[in-house]
C-alpha cells in the first residue's frame, strides 16, 4: 500500500486512479484534490 | 458606454423602506472603487451594479450593502458531491467554487459528501457550479436542496409578518390609552401617568424599534434618512411625556404616551401596507419565471431520462409530450404536434410544428409527443433573454426619477429646518403653549415623508415594462420610456418591416394562353433557379394547384432571365432585354402594361414560350396587414411618419403612396441608414427607428429609441432599445402608447407625492391654526403619509390592466 503524499490516507496502487511522477517515481492518490495540490509544487511533498 | 470586461451583478435588498434608503445604497455602492454604475430600486428592492470584476468582488458590494445598513437576500443551493476523499478534496472544491463570480460562501463536508453555496444568480449558476466541481476532477451528483425564490418569498412574508405584529400591539395598546385619558377616572392624572409610563415604555420600545434602529444606522452614517424624522417624530413625544410624568420642566398636559405609540403603530402600518403593495408590482415577472420548466426527458445511452433542465446540453435529444412545456431551445426532429406559444408572442392559435420547426422553451406541447434537438438552453434561451431584459429594465429608471432623487436629499434637512422653524415661531414669537407648538413640530417631522416620491417612478416602471412584456412589447430601460414618450417622428425600414420581405405574385397577364398555363410555365422554369423573384412564382403556383412540369436544359443568363425546355418549348423567362436578346417581339400594348405595373413599384417578369410572348407576371413585396393602420394611428397621435428604403424612387414611392407615407427616403444603402437618421436629429426631431435589425442595425442604435421586430419566437433581443416581439407594426404603435401612458402616471405620481407634502406640511405646521383653528394631530398626520405612498402604488398597480389604444378589441 502506499501513502498519499497530502492527506497521508493509505492508498491501493492496484486500484489508485489518480497519480504522478515526481523525479521518477510514482506517487498515488486518494482523490484529484490531493493530486491537483502536489502537482502544484511536488518538491514541497515528495 | 461600459467597458466590455465589465459585469452586471443583481442584488436582492431588504430592510429598504424609504427613497432615502436607495440613494444611500447607491451611494455606499458607488463608493468602491471601480464600480461603474450603481441602480437601486425601491420598488422592486433590487440594486443593479456594474463593476469591474478584476477589482471588485460580490463580496465588496454585500459589505457596502450591509454598511449602508442593509441585507443581501442570496440564494442557497446543496448540492451532492462524488468523489470525496479527504480534507484535501473539500479545500480543493471549496476553492474552485469560491472562483466562481457571484459565489458568496461555499462549505463542502466531507461527511455528508455535500456542497453549501450560498451565491447571486445573476452572475452564477448551478450549471457554472457543476462544471466547477466537475474541472476539479469531483463529480456532481445533483442538487439535494434549494433555497432559491422560495428564499426571498419567506424573507418577505417573514418581513410582512413582523410588520403586522407590530402594528397591532401597536394599536392594541394605543387606543384603551388614548380613552383612558378622556374618560373620567377615579385616579388623578398624577397616578395616570405613572400607570401610562409603565404600560407604554415596553410597548413603544417594541414598536418603534425598527425606526430607532433604522435611524441610528443612518445618523453612524452620516447620512439623514426618513427614519432620522419618524425617531425624532416618535422620540419627541415620548420622550416629552416621560419629562412631563416626573414633572421635569414640562407638566403632565405633555401625556403623549398614546400619541407616540400610535404614531409608531401608523409608520408600521404605512410600511406593511407599502411593503404588500409592492410585492405585487413584479407579478408580471414572476409569470414569466413560472415558465422556465425544471426537469426534461432526455434521450442518453439510447434510453430516456428526466434530469433537471440545468443537465441539458446542446446537441440532446429532448422528448417533450403532449401537455408538457418545452424546456429548451431548439429545433424539431421527430414528431408533428401543434405547440402552444401564446405566452411568449401573445399568438392566440398554435402554431403546427414538424420537422424542421424552431420551437422555444416554456411554450406548452399541446396534443402529440415531438423529439427536440436541444439548441439554445439555460441563458442563452429566448425565455431566459426576455426574463433577463424585462428584470434589468424594470430595475432602470428613467432620467426623470434622478430630479425626485435630487429633491429626495433636499428635502429632509429642509423639513428639519421648517420644523424647529415652527416651534420657534409658536413657542417664543407668537406665544403659543409648548404643548401646541409642540405638536405642531412632532407633526411636521411625521407628514412630511417623501416615501410617495420614492415610490413614485419605480412602481410605475415595474407595473408598465410587466405590462409591456405581457402583451409582447419588451421595453429595455426606463429611458427607452422616457424618450418614447417624446418621439416625433418614426422612421420605418421598407422591406421586411411595412412589408413582408418576400416578393409575390401580385398579377398574372397573358396573351393568348390561360393565367394558370402562364404561371406553370414560369414556375417550370424557375423551379431551378434560386433568385427570389422566381422563388415567388413557384409559390404562386403551387398556391393555384397548378401542375408544375419538369424542365431540361435549364440556363441562367446573369441579370437578364433563365431559360429552359419545357414539353419540347424552349421557355424564357426575364426581362425586356433578355427578351429581345433572344428577338422576342413585344407588342406595343404589352409595353403600356408593363409601364404601368413598374409605375405601381411593381417589378414585370416577361414570359415567352416558343418564340412568341406568352405574357407577364407582376411580382412586389406586399405589404403586413397591419401596415396601414399602424400609420394612421401614428399619424393621429401627432408623429411624422417617414419611410426609408434601398429601393429606387418609384418603388419607394408606390409603397408610400399605398399607406399615405409622405415623406419617403428612397435609394439609401444599408450603411447609410444611420445618416438619415442623423440628419433627421440634427433637425431636432426625436427619431424612433423601426426595423427587423437585419441590416439597419446602427441606423436602430443611433435611433433616440430603436425599436426592433421580430416574427413569433425568433426574435433578436439584443437589437434594439424596444423589442416587439410579433411582427404586427400595430405593437410599435402600442410601445409609443405605452411609454406615453407609464410617463404621464410617473408624472402624475410626483405630482402626487409633492402635493402631499406641500399642502400637509403648512397645515402641520399650523398655518391654518390662527384663521380656521385647523391643526393636525400628529397620529392623523402618519396615517396621510401612509396614505400617499398607497395612493402611488395604486395609481401605479392600475397600469397592469392598461390596454394601448392600438391593442383594443384585438
Amino acid at each position: 500500500m502506499a501513502i498519499d503524499p497530502i492527506c497521508k490516507m493509505t492508498v491501493d496502487e492496484k486500484t489508485a486512479k489518480f497519480t504522478s511522477e515526481y523525479k521518477g517515481k510514482k506517487y498515488y492518490f486518494c482523490a484529484p484534490g490531493c493530486k491537483k495540490k502536489f502537482d502544484g509544487d511536488p518538491a514541497k511533498y515528495a | 458606454m461600459a467597458a466590455p470586461e465589465n459585469r452586471k451583478a443583481e442584488l436582492k435588498i431588504t430592510g429598504m423602506h424609504c427613497a432615502t434608503c436607495a440613494v444611500n445604497i447607491e451611494e455606499s455602492l458607488s463608493k468602491i472603487k471601480d464600480v461603474e454604475k450603481a441602480q437601486v430600486n425601491f420598488g422592486t428592492d433590487t440594486a443593479h451594479v456594474e463593476f469591474d470584476p478584476k477589482n471588485v468582488s460580490i463580496h465588496d458590494l454585500e459589505k457596502a450593502v450591509k454598511e449602508a445598513g442593509y441585507d443581501v437576500v442570496n440564494h442557497e443551493v446543496t448540492i451532492s458531491v462524488g468523489g470525496m476523499m479527504c480534507a484535501t478534496c473539500v479545500e480543493t472544491i471549496e476553492a474552485a467554487l469560491n472562483e466562481l463570480p457571484g459565489i458568496i460562501t461555499a462549505m463542502v463536508n466531507l461527511g455528508t459528501e455535500k456542497a453549501y453555496v450560498t451565491y447571486n444568480p445573476s452572475l452564477s449558476s448551478t450549471g457554472d457550479m457543476k462544471k466547477a466541481i466537475e474541472d476539479a476532477g469531483y463529480q456532481y451528483l445533483g442538487i439535494s436542496g434549494e433555497v432559491s425564490e422560495e428564499a426571498e418569498k419567506k424573507a418577505r412574508e417573514a418581513d410582512l409578518h413582523e410588520k403586522f405584529v407590530r402594528f397591532i400591539v401597536g394599536f392594541a395598546v394605543s387606543i384603551p390609552l388614548m380613552i383612558a385619558m378622556y374618560l373620567p377616572l377615579p385616579i388623578s392624572m398624577h397616578t395616570l401617568a405613572y400607570v401610562m409610563l409603565v404600560i407604554g415604555t415596553p410597548v413603544f420600545v417594541y414598536v418603534a424599534a425598527p425606526i430607532f434602529r433604522a435611524a441610528w444606522v443612518s445618523l453612524s452614517h452620516r447620512t439623514l434618512s426618513m427614519d432620522v424624522m419618524y425617531a425624532m417624530g416618535t422620540g419627541v413625544s415620548f420622550v416629552a411625556s416621560v419629562m412631563g410624568t416626573f414633572g421635569i420642566i414640562l407638566t403632565h398636559e405633555f401625556m403623549f404616551y398614546d400619541t407616540a405609540i400610535m404614531l409608531a403603530a401608523f409608520l408600521m402600518l404605512g410600511r406593511y401596507l407599502e411593503a404588500r403593495a409592492k410585492g405585487r408590482t413584479s407579478e408580471a415577472i414572476k409569470k414569466l419565471a413560472g415558465l422556465r420548466v425544471k426537469v426534461a426527458t432526455v434521450i442518453r445511452n439510447g434510453s430516456e431520462q428526466e434530469m433537471p433542465v440545468e443537465e441539458v446540453v446542446t446537441g440532446d435529444l429532448v422528448i417533450v409530450k403532449p401537455g408538457a412545456k418545452v424546456p429548451v431551445d431548439g429545433t424539431v426532429v421527430e414528431g408533428e404536434s401543434y405547440v402552444n406559444e401564446a405566452m411568449i408572442t401573445g399568438e392566440p392559435v398554435p402554431p403546427l410544428k414538424s420537422k424542421g420547426s424552431h420551437v422555444v422553451g416554456g411554450t406548452l406541447n399541446t396534443n402529440s409527443v415531438i423529439t427536440v434537438r436541444a439548441e439554445k438552453i439555460g441563458k442563452d434561451t429566448v425565455l431566459a433573454q426576455i426574463i433577463r431584459l424585462v428584470e434589468d429594465a424594470q430595475g432602470s429608471k428613467p432620467p426623470v426619477q434622478r430630479i425626485a432623487d435630487i429633491a429626495v436629499t433636499y428635502f429632509i434637512p429642509a423639513v428639519l429646518l421648517v420644523a424647529a422653524a415652527t416651534f420657534v415661531v409658536w413657542y417664543f414669537i407668537l406665544h403659543a403653549t409648548a404643548l401646541f407648538a409642540l405638536t405642531a413640530l412632532i407633526s411636521i417631522l411625521v407628514v412630511a415623508c417623501p416615501c410617495a416620491l420614492g415610490l413614485a417612478t419605480p412602481t410605475a416602471v415595474t407595473v408598465g415594462v410587466g405590462r409591456g412584456a405581457e402583451l409582447g412589447i419588451l421595453i429595455r430601460n426606463g429611458e427607452a420610456l422616457e424618450v418614447g414618450e417624446k418621439v416625433t417622428t418614426v422612421i420605418f425600414d421598407k422591406t421586411g418591416t411595412l412589408t413582408r420581405g418576400t416578393p409575390e405574385v401580385t398579377d398574372v397577364l397573358p396573351v393568348g394562353i390561360p393565367p394558370q398555363t402562364l404561371l406553370a410555365l414560369a414556375a417550370a422554369v424557375e423551379k431551378n433557379s434560386q433568385h427570389p423573384l422566381g422563388a415567388a412564382m413557384v409559390k404562386a403556383a403551387q398556391k393555384g394547384s397548378v401542375t408544375i412540369e419538369p424542365a431540361t436544359h435549364f440556363d441562367t443568363f446573369a441579370g437578364k432571365g433563365v431559360a429552359a425546355t419545357v414539353i419540347d418549348e424552349t421557355v424564357l423567362v426575364g426581362n425586356r432585354v433578355f427578351l429581345l436578346d433572344n428577338s422576342i417581339i413585344i407588342p406595343s400594348e404589352l409595353e403600356d402594361k408593363i409601364t404601368a405595373i413598374e409605375q405601381e413599384g411593381k417589378t414585370g417578369v416577361l414570359v415567352a414560350a416558343g418564340g412568341r410572348m406568352a405574357g407577364i407576371i407582376a411580382i412586389a413585396d406586399t405589404l403586413k396587414p397591419t401596415t396601414k393602420e399602424a400609420i394612421d394611428r401614428l399619424r393621429d397621435m401627432g408623429i411624422r411618419v417617414a419611410m426609408i428604403t434601398g429601393d429606387n424612387r418609384r418603388t419607394a414611392e408606390a409603397i408610400a403612396r399605398q399607406v399615405g407615407i409622405e415623406t419617403v427616403i428612397s435609394e439609401v444603402l444599408p450603411q447609410d441608414k444611420e445618416e438619415e437618421v442623423k440628419a433627421l436629429q440634427a433637425k431636432g426631431e426625436v427619431v424612433a427607428f423601426v426595423g427587423d435589425g437585419i441590416n439597419d442595425a446602427p441606423a436602430l442604435a443611433q435611433a433616440d429609441v430603436g425599436i426592433a421586430i421580430g416574427s413569433g419566437t425568433d426574435v433578436a433581443i439584443e437589437s434594439g432599445d424596444i423589442v416587439l416581439i410579433r411582427d404586427d407594426l400595430l405593437d410599435a404603435v402600442a410601445a409609443i402608447q405605452i411609454s406615453r401612458k407609464v410617463m404621464r402616471r410617473i408624472k402624475g405620481n410626483i405630482f402626487w407625492a409633492f402635493a402631499y407634502n406641500a399642502a400637509l406640511i403648512p397645515v402641520a405646521a399650523g398655518v391654518l391654526y390662527p384663521s380656521f383653528g385647523i391643526t393636525f394631530r400628529p397620529e392623523l398626520a402618519a396615517l396621510a403619509m401612509a396614505a400617499s405612498s398607497v395612493t402611488v402604488v395604486s395609481l401605479s398597480l392600475l397600469l397592469k390592466r392598461y390596454i394601448p389604444d392600438a391593442k383594443k378589441g384585438r
